[in-house]
C-alpha cells in the first residue's frame, strides 16, 4: 500500500489501515442512499396542474409510485369527452410492484456497496442511476398511450397528443403545468449519495492492501475486519 | 344635512386633490420639473371621474356612497343578511354592502330551483308542516333569527315564523337548507318568533290573533273566556340540530293580541317580553253597528308588556305543573300568575317593537300610536316582582305593575316608532313608520339629541349589524321600507319593497344604497358578520339534504340498476356530467315507479337537475346529493327527462327516455 510519503506500509491485524473510515462513509452513503430511496416511497413524485376559466383553483394530479392522487375524479371525468381511459387504471403492475421494487433496489445497492469486487465497481451504482430513470420512461409510457388510445366514439375529437411532463402544456380548453415534487427529488438526491459511495468506494479499492487478489466479489465484504475476512 | 354635505364634499375634495396630485407627479417626473404634461393630461384618472359623475348626474355624496358600497368582481361582501321573505314563505339571503341577493332559501313554499316542493325529499319536510285537511304550501314569513351562543350570534342555525299558520322552521347553515317545519297545534296565528334566548336553549313563538287553544271552536260572544293567547318555548336540540317537540312547552296567555317578543340577555337572561295590544279584547262586528277592531282595539291609553320568567316556567314544567292540550304541556295563567312567572306592566297605546338592549338591562317599546319609546328597566321589574308590589290584577288574575316604576324613562322620537335596533357605544335606531324616518338616539342617555335621518318611504322594521346580539357591531343599518313609490323603475300596481343601507360608522347617519326587494313584503332580518359562516361546498356522496343522513337507497357508479318487483319498479339512477345512468325506463301503465337519484359529481357547483314533465317532479341535484321520489305511472306516453341546470357543454344531451307502456298495449 503506497501512502503519500512514498512509503509501503505493511498491512498488519493490529495496525488501522489507510482509508479505513472511507469503507464506513461508503457504508453510509449507501445506507444514506437507500433511505431516501425508501422515504421516496411514500412521497409524491410529480405534479400535474390543469387551469380552465371555469376551475378558478386549477384541478391537480400528484403521483406517486403506488398510485395518484388529487382531482383523479374530476379529471377522469372530464377525459370521458375526450375519450381517454380513467387515469385510476393507468400503470396497474408499476403501482402494485413499487414498493418490492424499491426494497429490491435498495437491497441490490446495498448488496453492491459491500460485496463487488473491484473489478465490478462501476456497476454499483447503476440499479441507483435507474430508479428514477425507468420512473420518468414509464410515466411518459403511460401519458402517451393515454393520449394516442382515445375512443373513437368519444363526443369531443381532439387528436391525439402526450401530456407534457415538464413544464407549460395546452389540453383542449386547459393549460397545465408539470414539475416534479419531493418524492422525484429524494430520489434523485438519493442517487447522488450511492453515486458518490460508488466514487469512494473505487478509491477505497485503489488503497486495499487485498486489491491484488481482489476477484468478482469483495473479500473484505467492505467493512468486515481482516481476521473475518480472512476466514472468509 | 348642510353640515353633512361640507363633510362629503370636504371628502371628495381630498379624493379628487389625491388623484390629481399623484397623476401630476407621475407626469412631471420625466419632464424635470418643467412645465410639464399638458392640461387635459394632467387631469387623469379624476378628469374621468368628473366627467362620469357629470355624465351621471351623480354628486360628492353618491360618488362617496358608491364607494362604500361597490364589491368588484372577485371580493366578497362582508355580511349576510337573513331576511324574511313575507309572503314568499322563503328566506332572502343577501351580501352587504353590496346588497346584492346571494340566494333564496326554500322553507315553507315550493321553489323550482332548489327543487322543493316538487317530488323529492323535502316532500316530508313540507308534509311535516301541515296542519288540517289541506296541504299548506305557503307562508306569511315574519322574523327570521340566527342561533346564538352567549348571546352572540353562532352563524350555525337560523329559525323563521310563518305568521299565516303558526308554524317554525330550522334552516340549518351548513347547508342553507330547510330541515325541520313544526306546526304549533294549539295556536290559529303566530307573530312573536322566532326569538331565540341567549345560548338558543329555546326558541320563542307568541300567537297574534287569540283563538281557542288546541284550534277547538268557541263563538265570539265567549271570546274572554274561550280565546286565548300562547307563547311556545320551542326546545331546540342543537346536536341534532332539530327542536324537539317533546321538550317543548306553552304558557296561556289572556287573550289580549300579543306581538312582537325578545328574550332577555346577560343580567336578564332566563326571562322573555312580549308586547301586546287590543287589551279591550275587540271583535269586530261591523255589519251589526259595532265599530271595526282597528278602532275597537285603540281605546285604551296602555295596553300590556307581558313578562315572563321562562325559567321558572320550564321548572313548574318539569315539576308537573303543566296541563296537556293536544299533546302540548301548557301552563295556565292559574299557575303562573301566582307563581310570578306571567306578570303585565302598562305600555302606551297600540305598542309594537320590543327590543332588549345589548346589555339585557332595558326593553324598548315603540308606540305605533304613541310619539315615544319607553325603556323598562329589568331590575326594577325584577325587584316590584319578587317583592309582589303590584298596583292590581287584570281581569284572569295577573298581577300588573306600576308603569313608573318600572321604567327608567322615555324618549320623544316622533310619529309612529316602531322596531329598535343598536348600535355600539349605547346607540339605538329606531324605524318610525308614520314619519318615514329612521330615529338615532342613546339607551344610555336619554336626554341626548335624536337625530333623524328620511328614508323612502313607511319604514317597517329596521336591522343593523349583528345588532341584536350582546355586542353590535355600529356598522350599518338597513331600514325596510314597506313602500318605494317613486324610487324604481315602474313594474306595475304591486311596487317592490325597499331595502335602504345606511352607514352608522360616523356621527351622523349616511344613506348608501336602496335595494329592491321584488318578491314579496319582508319582515325582520338579521345581519351576521360573513366570516361566522362556513357553508358545505359539496355534499358527502349521498347525502339527502333535509335528514343530513346518508341515503340506505344511495347508488354508485356502476351498480346502477332497474328492479322490478310485480308493480312496483324501483330504478337507482346516477348522475354525472353529461350523462344519467340508466337513460332508458320503461314501466307499464299503473306501475308504482320509485326513483332512487345520486349526483356522483365531486366538483364545487356542478348541479344537474331532473324533471319529468306532466308528473309534477322536479330535482335539484347538487353534487353528492340524494333523492328519492314515487310516483304513480297513470298517464302512457313518452316522457323525456333532462337535466334542468345548464351542467356542461353537453347539457343539451343529459336526456333520456321514461315510456309508459299503455295497458293491454
Amino acid at each position: 500500500m503506497t501512502a503519500r510519503d512514498g512509503h509501503v506500509h505493511l498491512s498488519v491485524v493490529s495496525a488501522k489501515p489507510a482509508w479505513d473510515w472511507a469503507r464506513w462513509l461508503v457504508v453510509a452513503l449507501g445506507v444514506g442512499g437507500a433511505t431516501l430511496f425508501v422515504l421516496a416511497l411514500f412521497q409524491r413524485w410529480w405534479g400535474i396542474w390543469l387551469y380552465a376559466p371555469q376551475y378558478p383553483g386549477g384541478l391537480r394530479i400528484e403521483i406517486a409510485l403506488t398510485g395518484m392522487s388529487g382531482d383523479v375524479k374530476e379529471i377522469d371525468l372530464l377525459n370521458h369527452y375526450i375519450g381517454m381511459g380513467h387515469l385510476e387504471d393507468a400503470a396497474p403492475l408499476e403501482r402494485r410492484l413499487a414498493a418490492y421494487g424499491v426494497a429490491a433496489i435498495v437491497a441490490v445497492s446495498i448488496a453492491l456497496i459491500l460485496a463487488t469486487g473491484k473489478r465490478l465497481n462501476g456497476l454499483v451504482a447503476v440499479p441507483a442511476l435507474a430508479f428514477p430513470v425507468v420512473f420518468l420512461a414509464d410515466s411518459f409510457y403511460w401519458m402517451y398511450s393515454f393520449g394516442h388510445d382515445l375512443n373513437p366514439r368519444a363526443p369531443l375529437k381532439i387528436g391525439t397528443f402526450t401530456p407534457q411532463l415538464f413544464g407549460n402544456g395546452k389540453i383542449g380548453q386547459f393549460e397545465t403545468y408539470a414539475e416534479p415534487q419531493l418524492g422525484f427529488w429524494l430520489a434523485v438526491a438519493g442517487v447522488a449519495l450511492i453515486v458518490l459511495a460508488a466514487v469512494v468506494r473505487w478509491r477505497v479499492c485503489a488503497h486495499c492492501g487485498r486489491a491484488s487478489t481482489c476477484g468478482l466479489v469483495c473479500p473484505k465484504l467492505m467493512v468486515l475486519p481482516e481476521h473475518e475476512a480472512r476466514r472468509a | 344635512m348642510r353640515a353633512q354635505s361640507k363633510i362629503t364634499i370636504a371628502v371628495m375634495a381630498a379624493f379628487v386633490s389625491v388623484a390629481v396630485a399623484g397623476c401630476g407627479n407621475a407626469h412631471d417626473a420625466p419632464a424635470g420639473g418643467g412645465q410639464g404634461a399638458a392640461p387635459s393630461e394632467k387631469l387623469g384618472a379624476s378628469s374621468s371621474v368628473r366627467d362620469l359623475m357629470k355624465a351621471r348626474g351623480l354628486n360628492e355624496a353618491d360618488v362617496e356612497a358608491a364607494l362604500k358600497t361597490y364589491v368588484p368582481s372577485g371580493k366578497m361582501d362582508e355580511y349576510y343578511i337573513f331576511a324574511s321573505g313575507g309572503q314568499s314563505g322563503n328566506i332572502d339571503v343577501i351580501g352587504v354592502p353590496s346588497m346584492r341577493m346571494l340566494k333564496v332559501i326554500a322553507v315553507f313554499t315550493p321553489e323550482s330551483w332548489q327543487g322543493w316542493g316538487y317530488g323529492g325529499e323535502s316532500e316530508k319536510v313540507l308534509a311535516a308542516g301541515n296542519q288540517g285537511a289541506h296541504a299548506i304550501r305557503w307562508a306569511d314569513v315574519h322574523h327570521p333569527n340566527l342561533s346564538e351562543t352567549n348571546g352572540d350570534y353562532d352563524g350555525q342555525f337560523l329559525f323563521v315564523n310563518d305568521k299565516a299558520n303558526a308554524r317554525v322552521a330550522v334552516v340549518d347553515l351548513a347547508d342553507f337548507t330547510t330541515k325541520q317545519i313544526v306546526p304549533n297545534t294549539l295556536a290559529a296565528s303566530d307573530h312573536g318568533g322566532a326569538f331565540v334566548t341567549p345560548n338558543t336553549d329555546y326558541i320563542v313563538e307568541t300567537t297574534q290573533y287569540p283563538a281557542p287553544l288546541g284550534r277547538g271552536y268557541a263563538p265570539l260572544d265567549q271570546y274572554k273566556d274561550k280565546y286565548r293567547g300562547l307563547a311556545m318555548f320551542w326546545r331546540f336540540d342543537r346536536k341534532k340540530g332539530r327542536i324537539d317537540v317533546a321538550k317543548s312547552f306553552g304558557m296561556e296567555l289572556p287573550p289580549y293580541t300579543q306581538d312582537l317578543a325578545d328574550a332577555g340577555k346577560l343580567g336578564s337572561d332566563g326571562w322573555a317580553f312580549i308586547n301586546s295590544f287590543n287589551t279591550e279584547m275587540a271583535t269586530g262586528g261591523t255589519l251589526d253597528g259595532k265599530p271595526p277592531i282597528e278602532s275597537g282595539a285603540s281605546q285604551n291609553d296602555m295596553d300590556y308588556l307581558h313578562i315572563i320568567n321562562w325559567k321558572k316556567a320550564a321548572e313548574l314544567v318539569d315539576a308537573g305543573r303543566a296541563k296537556t292540550i293536544n299533546g302540548v304541556k301548557v301552563l295556565t295563567m292559574d299557575v303562573t300568575g301566582p307563581e310570578g312567572v306571567l306578570s303585565l306592566v302598562g305600555e302606551p297605546k297600540s305598542p309594537h317593537g320590543c327590543d332588549v338592549t345589548p346589555d339585557g338591562k332595558q326593553v324598548v317599546v315603540g308606540g305605533k300610536l304613541d310619539t315615544h319609546t319607553t325603556l323598562y328597566d329589568f331590575a326594577k321589574m325584577k325587584k316590584l316582582i319578587e317583592e309582589k308590589k303590584f298596583e292590581g290584577k287584570d281581569a284572569y288574575g295577573l298581577p300588573i305593575l306600576a308603569f313608573k316604576d318600572a321604567i327608567n324613562g322615555q324618549v320623544e322620537i316622533g310619529l309612529g316608532p316602531l322596531h329598535t335596533v343598536f348600535g355600539d357605544h349605547g346607540d339605538a335606531y329606531t324605524s318610525v313608520f308614520i314619519e318615514s324616518t329612521v330615529a338615532k338616539w342613546s339607551y344610555l342617555d336619554l336626554k341626548k339629541p335624536v337625530e333623524k335621518l328620511k328614508v323612502q318611504y313607511n319604514i317597517g322594521h329596521i336591522l343593523s349589524a349583528e345588532g341584536d346580539t350582546v355586542s353590535p357591531d355600529g356598522k350599518y343599518v338597513v331600514a325596510m321600507n314597506k313602500m318605494s313609490m317613486d324610487r324604481f323603475l315602474p313594474v306595475g300596481p304591486l311596487f317592490p319593497q325597499n331595502f335602504q343601507l345606511i352607514d352608522i360608522s360616523g356621527d351622523k347617519m349616511r344613506l348608501l344604497y336602496d335595494a329592491p326587494i321584488g318578491n314579496a313584503e319582508p319582515h325582520y332580518s338579521q345581519m351576521i358578520k360573513a366570516d361566522k359562516l362556513k357553508p358545505l361546498k359539496v355534499y358527502p356522496p349521498g347525502t339527502v339534504p333535509s335528514t343530513g343522513d346518508l341515503d340506505p337507497n344511495r347508488v354508485e357508479g356502476g351498480k346502477e340498476r332497474i328492479v322490478r318487483k310485480g308493480n312496483k319498479v324501483e330504478v337507482f339512477m346516477t348522475l354525472i356530467r353529461s350523462h344519467f345512468t340508466p337513460d332508458q325506463l320503461e314501466v307499464n301503465e299503473g306501475d308504482e315507479v320509485t326513483l332512487h337519484l345520486t349526483s356522483l359529481e365531486t366538483a364545487e357547483d356542478q348541479t344537474h337537475g331532473f324533471t319529468i314533465d306532466m308528473y309534477n317532479v322536479n330535482l335539484s341535484l347538487e353534487p353528492g346529493k340524494h333523492e328519492n321520489v314515487t310516483f304513480k305511472a297513470d298517464m302512457p306516453g313518452v316522457y323525456p327527462f333532462y337535466c334542468t341546470e345548464f351542467c356542461s357543454a353537453l347539457h343539451l344531451e343529459m336526456t333520456g327516455y321514461m315510456l309508459v307502456k299503455p295497458r293491454g298495449g
